[in-house]
């Protein structure tokens, strides 16, 4: 049931003039707008409206929305591996500039590292700590010839 | 009136779309490179694929040459604005503000568009420049060359020039190795300038890694004790070769003075980049006595036991008189004309060898000829050809006058003593990449027995009454070895001044040689400039250092026997009697640094076997507590040392019989 807003203006004038105009004191309050208007409701009854069935207009719509969909489905696989393949890209691309200065950066350490093991850095530490070097045949390798053998001093 | 206005229509129409043709054809056919161009520019960015120099290790992989990718920051100051930019870059390059603001200003105003701001930034400072939003201020990557052993083996390794190039060292000779070539890739940019996509439009080439021969703990101690040696002794330059007899490879190649490769140079040709190990000969001295004693024992029949009359120390050759360079001897057998270091005895035996022999030697053991080791301008000494020579030409080179050599040439002769025979030519290159180099085939110069009869007497040469006594001695080792001093020529004069080229050369362990140190002080001066005075200490601190380093196991007892070492202290070692005339012969040259030590007291003296049985010989020697090596059958024919020469702690007498 719904109901028809009406509105009329108060009593005492007709439908095809507005108000009179009136003097107003200058000192009188301006009414407020539309303070003549007053709503009333009206019942209507529409209950024996029913809507006529109709099964082409639901198959109608059903295939619109599956078009819709295989639409989209068929764009999304178009344009999915575009957009990966340039997400990857984003990646890779970081990933490079990442290898490439962690390569950089290694052979930066691996200078230092040299410089620090130079022989004569080396003589100057241990001439700073009064450390000589060993006479021969005082260190003797206990594990054969091996760069990295363990040693033992013979005192 | 309703066709009117749909002719009309159309008409708008179909212009409008000859309009988008026009257009579409203008961009895509017309212009296309042009556009297409600008897209690129826009959305590509060709990037440098970096492809670093080869590094260059020593024979233990210490790395003694790398190339590190470094910054270079520069702006553009018709771009930047100047109050900006210097208050960025000297934020984060700790410069003076008001300094950079005048050079970028300075440098608008003469509408340069190009200002290097700084170079060679750390990795903080070029990570912290990179990310800058300011227009106009760029990085530039480049690799640069580092030599992180400082001045170690600079002579070797040389240096690259500002193109990368290499044009000094091994830097040089092996660049067509060592050289990368970077390449390039274009890399698909979104508006943000990040990559989206690449291609690799060059692929890089990276430069090959090579390991050389030379044992940096060697080289370090090696130019320690030459800088050392040439300060001490005040002489203008020095050069010192360590080198493996049985594989000709360099473990140190030393030259002095030296320079710092890591320094741009100073002046075009530095003095100091001269290699005086390979690029600069001279004359040697009496070290070449012992190709002279080698083409003797292998030519004729002098052996070291050989009685050879030094004429009480003058010759006169083709009425020119040679005179000893101290004092003089009488009769000497042959292996104390080396040990002496006799000049007389050392023309006698050259005269015995001959011309043909003589020059056929020195060939053979490589003077006069590149010895191949991979530096460049290597010398080839001046060998005069046998047509050339002069009557006194003999007499000369008999005694290392009238040639001149190098000390890379000095150890490969050495070598030849030291290994049995053969001719091994140096290799200073180990490896490229992964592949090791292969060195020629020796050569056999000399017969083995020659050799070790050679290795014998040079020993006498650090025995007490030897010339290199007793600094060229090692503790735990047995040594052999040879002095030398020459006298530098003068061109300006035409004469030999008192300043000269002192020299030693030998190796060790004796009974089988480990390394042959070779060392030369050029332009010593007065008595402990000669060579046994000056060098050889310096080959005693290296040999030693060098044979601990190797591990090489002694064949002596550490501690000298007490005759060595009372000998070690006896006065006179360091008397040098005059030297020869100045006059312009060479053959009048004489500069050597023999002592005129008598022989110290030793071990006991060596009886005479000769013409005894084999058993009285063994009887005789076991009542004396010697060892005898018998050698043959029948009666003693000749024996080694020679009787009434002392022996040391442990010497063995060698006794040949023959019926």
């Amino acid at each position: 049931m719904a109901t028809q807003p009406t509105y009329a203006y108060g009593t005492g004038f007709g439908t095809t003039g507005g108000p009179p105009r009136t003097v107003r004191h200058p000192f009188e309050l301006r009414a407020l707008p539309y303070e003549s208007v007053f709503f009333y409701r009206k019942a209507v009854d529409n209950s024996r409206l029913v809507r006529e069935a109709d099964p082409k207009s639901r198959g109608a719509c059903w295939s619109a929305i599956g078009a819709a969909g295989l639409l989209v489905a068929l764009l999304f696989g178009v344009l999915a591996p575009s957009v990966a393949d340039t997400l990857s890209g984003y990646k890779l691309q970081s990933l490079r500039a990442e290898e490439r200065r962690l390569l950089d950066e290694r052979r930066t350490l691996e200078l230092a590292v040299a410089e620090r093991l130079s022989p004569e850095h080396l003589a100057r530490l241990a001439d700073r700590q009064n450390l000589v070097t060993p006479k021969s045949g005082q260190v003797q390798r206990l594990d054969g010839d091996r760069p990295d053998a363990s040693v033992a001093m013979v005192k | 009136m309703a066709e009117r206005r749909l002719t009309v229509l159309v008409g708008g129409v179909l212009l409008w779309a000859a309009a988008i043709f026009y257009n579409l054809v203008k961009l895509q056919v017309v212009h296309h490179r042009e556009y297409a161009a600008m897209a690129r520019a826009r959305q590509e960015m060709v990037v440098d694929i970096p492809a670093p120099r080869g590094s260059i290790f020593d024979r233990t992989g210490s790395p003694l040459a790398m190339s590190v990718p470094v910054d270079t920051v520069h702006i553009n100051p018709r771009k930047v604005d100047p109050v900006i930019a210097a208050g960025i870059l000297s934020a984060k390059l700790h410069q003076d503000k008001n300094e950079l603001y005048q050079r970028i200003v300075a440098a608008r105003d003469n509408r340069r568009g190009y200002l290097v701001v700084a170079r060679n930034l750390s990795w903080e400072e070029g990570d912290s420049l990179s990310h800058l939003p300011v227009d106009g201020i760029e990085l530039d990557r480049q690799s640069q060359r580092h030599y992180p052993k400082g001045m170690l083996a600079a002579h070797v390794l040389g240096t690259v020039n500002f193109d990368g190039k290499g044009d000094a060292g091994v830097e040089q000779t092996l660049d067509q190795y060592l050289r990368g070539t970077p390449g390039k890739e274009r890399v698909l940019t979104d508006v943000q300038h990040r990559g989206i996509d690449t291609e690799i439009a060059v692929a890089p080439k990276p430069g090959v890694a090579v390991t050389l021969t030379i044992d940096e703990r060697l080289q370090f101690v090696a130019e320690r004790e030459l800088a050392e040696a040439v300060a001490a002794h005040g002489a203008a330059s020095g050069s010192l070769v360590v080198m493996n007899p049985h594989t000709g490879e360099i473990l140190a190649l030393a030259s002095y003075p030296t320079y710092d490769p890591n320094a741009p140079p100073e002046a075009a040709n530095p003095p100091q980049r001269e290699n005086h190990a390979t690029s600069v000969p001279f004359e040697p001295g009496s070290v070449f006595k012992v190709i002279t004693l080698s083409a003797a024992l292998e030519t004729t029949r002098l052996r070291p036991e050989s009685i050879i009359d030094c004429g009480r120390g003058a010759i006169t050759l083709f009425g020119r008189t040679i005179h000893e360079a101290h004092g003089g001897f009488g009769a000497l057998p042959m292996a104390q004309v080396l040990s002496r270091s006799s000049n007389v005895g050392a023309i006698r035996i050259g005269m015995t060898v001959g011309q043909q022999n003589m020059y056929e030697y020195m060939r053979r053991f490589g003077f006069g000829q590149k010895t191949g080791v991979p530096l460049p301008g290597e010398a080839r000494g001046r060998l005069r050809p046998l047509s050339k020579w002069s009557k006194v030409s003999l007499a000369s080179v008999s005694m290392g006058q009238e040639v001149s050599v190098t000390t890379v040439q000095l150890a490969q002769a050495a070598s030849v003593v030291a290994n049995g025979g053969l001719l091994v030519r140096p290799r200073l290159v180990l490896k490229i990449g992964d592949q090791v180099v292969n060195s020629d085939p020796p050569v056999r110069v000399v017969r083995p027995e020659t050799a070790i009869t050679m290795r014998q007497m040079m020993e006498g040469v650090v025995m007490p009454g030897g010339t290199g006594y007793p600094e060229a001695r090692l503790e735990g080792y047995s040594v052999g070895g040879k002095t030398g001093s020459a006298q530098i020529y003068d061109p300006a004069s035409r004469h030999y001044t008192h300043n000269y080229n002192g020299s030693f050369m030998g190796f060790a362990p004796l009974t089988n040689p480990a390394i042959v140190v070779v060392a030369t002080l050029n332009g010593t001066h007065g008595n402990l400039g000669y060579g046994g005075r000056a060098a050889a200490p310096v080959f005693h601190a290296v040999a030693q250092e060098a044979l601990r380093v190797l591990d090489i196991p002694k064949d002596l007892p550490e501690q000298a026997p007490v005759e060595l070492a009372a000998a070690k202290q006896a006065p006179g070692d360091l008397a040098i009697a005059e030297l020869g005339s100045l006059e312009p012969n060479i053959l009048e040259e004489e500069g050597d640094e023999d002592g005129d030590v008598p022989p110290a007291a030793a071990g006991p003296k060596v009886p005479d076997f000769r013409g005894k049985s084999m058993r009285a010989v063994l009887a005789q020697a076991a009542s004396m507590g010697l060892t005898v090596l018998p050698d043959g059958s029948g009666i003693a024919r000749v024996q080694f040392p020679p009787a009434g020469a002392a022996l040391r702690q442990g010497e063995r007498i060698r006794v040949r019989f023959a019926r």
